[in-house]
């Protein structure tokens, strides 16, 4: 072989050589980039699934609270509806011990005795309903309070009807203080009570 | 061979040899946009992949959730029906002591 021939045999062997490890060089740069790429794109994906799985988690949670929300609602809808019942029945057989005098009178006559102890005077006005109004008689409710008040006690009995249920409002004769002692009073002031009883009562609360 | 011919043979091997290199860049540059597709290719491969598996888990997740509640749903309501039940046959002692507490609480 002559020298020249060597020379340019040398030039496209080193050429050749070069070429080879430019694309080699590229081929591994980029086998690299995408390895890494890969990987990145691997933790968006498993980004994907895990948020996937806390949606998941929320919606069966979301599912059962708002079941949970109604059915407790519902529940509640369903005690209300009792309890009501219980406080109507209530109110009518008081309404009926109302009508009945013969229960009723110890009733009126122990109402009429605590607002006079808890006036503390002497003479008091008593204020009753139309119906007590025209079916009681005073002297034998007066002669029932003396007695368990054990002294006698001076009542004037008002002719003004007050709107009430039942019961009686107990009041200094110039009528500027008043106990007010009658059903719908004590309904009133009782309800949260009752409520609270009637729960415990029914559904053990 | 005289030296104007040696001359001409090595630059003809030098342009070769240039030519040569020249060809391997241009694959080397090919080489690396081609990546690009391939990662945009191979990203959206993976990432629907991914978002299928998702709305699946996601899916089956409600559906457990519907199943779930319905199972919940029938036994509560079974439950509230024996409370009722219970309570209402407790109705007329609890008046009795709701009327005992009007009259005299």
């Amino acid at each position: 072989m002559s020298e020249t021939s060597k020379f340019t045999e040398d030039i496209l062997t080193a050429a050749k050589e070069r070429s080879e490890r430019v694309v080699r060089e590229a081929e591994t740069e980029t086998q690299h980039a995408f390895e890494e790429a890969k990987s990145h794109m691997s933790r968006e994906a498993d980004d994907i699934i895990h948020n996937a799985q806390a949606e998941a988690e929320a919606v069966r949670r979301r599912e059962m609270s708002e079941v949970r929300h109604r059915l407790k609602l519902e529940e509640q809808v369903e005690k209300s509806k009792v309890l009501s019942e219980v406080l109507e029945s209530t109110r009518k057989r008081v309404t009926e011990i109302v009508n009945d005098e013969g229960r009723y009178l110890p009733y009126l006559a122990g109402y009429v005795e605590i607002g006079i102890r808890e006036l503390g005077l002497e003479n008091v006005t008593v204020h009753l309903n139309a119906v007590d109004l025209k079916r009681i008689d005073a002297g034998k409710l007066e002669r029932e309070i003396a007695k368990r008040m054990q002294k006698p006690v001076a009542i004037e009995w008002s002719k003004e009807p007050i709107e009430a249920l039942g019961g009686a409002i107990i009041s200094s004769n110039d009528g500027k203080t008043r106990i007010v002692n009658t059903f719908d009073e004590r309904f009133e002031a009782l309800e949260s009570k009752l409520l609270m009883e009637a729960g415990k009562l029914l559904f053990g609360e | 061979m005289s030296g104007i011919e040696t001359i001409k043979i090595i630059v003809d091997a030098e342009k070769e040899a240039a030519e040569m290199l020249q060809k391997a860049h241009t694959k080397a540059t090919e080489i690396r946009k081609e990546l690009d597709m391939r990662i945009k290719l191979e990203r959206e491969e993976i990432l629907k992949s991914a978002r299928k598996e998702a709305a699946a888990i996601i899916e089956h997740a409600q559906q457990d959730g519907k199943l779930e509640a319905a199972v919940y749903e029938k036994e509560a309501g079974q439950k509230t029906r024996q409370i009722v039940s219970k309570a209402s046959a407790k109705k007329s002692p609890a008046v009795d002591k709701l009327v005992t507490l009007v009259l005299e609480g």
